[in-house]
């Protein structure tokens, strides 16, 4: 059967940070808060996070920079969401583990979105989160695609697209 | 008979990788959950230096979310200035990799 979804945003991630942070060590997928105590004990430190893994928040980058950590959520449809975690992932950054070593730093939430509208912007400024776009071409037709999402039009057309990869033996 | 030197990760063992150049090959697997033969691209990557160590190896993936992560390097082959600290965790969909990127020194 042909695939239906596609991975976009681990792509749109990748791609900004490498545009925009190349010069700086940053860090994708970083699990966030702190271990509990009793686990530690009896699991060591390694098991521990491990096993923890799941259950942890995880922000989708960390940009480490001389003076500031910033934390980068990427998000194409559910952009509100991504807003609204973003300082709650900011509480957890002095509790997490692996970013000790690059504390004390202060602290830069920024969420990257493939669109924008005014009320967004709104909220963004006042959670005191940067707004950035990050819209190539591919990303572009992502998002007019989601646009478009529930036309007939587009269902269509898109029905059309998954017969054609179902004939072809396409992925 | 050359065996082929490939780089395994230990879950949540940071491991250090420098590329050299990368190959998108094809190869037949066993699909875990159908039993069926089928038809995967991989992603695969030559390594150099392995924490720090030099080393004739190579890194591969089949899986897309962890090869998109190398997505904006594999055109120019840009990933020979930077180090990436790779860290798996988890099994089957739950599997996933914190990348540390690095600009190398130099």
């Amino acid at each position: 059967m042909a695939r239906k979804s596609q991975q976009v945003e681990t792509r749109m991630v990748a791609e900004y940070l490498a545009q925009e942070y190349s010069k700086f060590t940053f860090i994708t997928k970083v699990p966030l808060g702190k271990i509990d105590e009793a686990l530690l004990a009896t699991e060591g430190y390694q098991r521990a996070l491990g096993l923890t893994r799941p259950f942890r928040p995880e922000v989708d980058a960390v940009v480490v920079l001389p003076q500031y950590l910033v934390l980068v959520e990427a998000k194409v449809w559910s952009v509100v969401n991504g807003l609204a975690k973003l300082p709650m992932y900011k509480s957890l950054v002095p509790f997490t583990p692996e970013l000790q070593q690059y504390l004390p730093r202060d602290i830069i939430m920024e969420l990257v979105v493939g669109w924008t509208n005014s009320n967004l912007e709104i909220m963004a400024r006042d959670a005191g989160v940067r707004l950035r776009v990050y819209c190539p071409d591919w990303l572009n037709q992502v998002v007019q695609g989601m646009h478009k999402y529930w036309t007939k039009e587009y269902r269509d057309q898109r029905q059309q697209k998954i017969a054609l990869r179902e004939y072809f033996g396409i992925e | 008979m050359v065996l082929q030197n490939y780089v395994m990760l230990e879950p949540g063992i940071p491991t250090k990788l420098h590329f050299t150049d990368h190959q998108i090959e094809a190869r037949t697997i066993t699909d875990p959950v159908t039993g069926q033969p089928a038809l995967r691209k991989v992603l695969v990557l030559d390594v150099d230096r392995l924490n720090d160590r030099p080393v004739v190896a190579r890194y591969s993936t089949m899986a897309e979310k962890h090869a998109q992560q190398f997505s904006p390097y594999l055109t120019d082959k840009s990933y020979r200035n930077f180090d990436f600290t790779i860290t798996v965790q988890g099994e089957g969909f739950r599997r996933s990799w914190t990348v540390q990127v690095t600009p190398r020194q130099g």
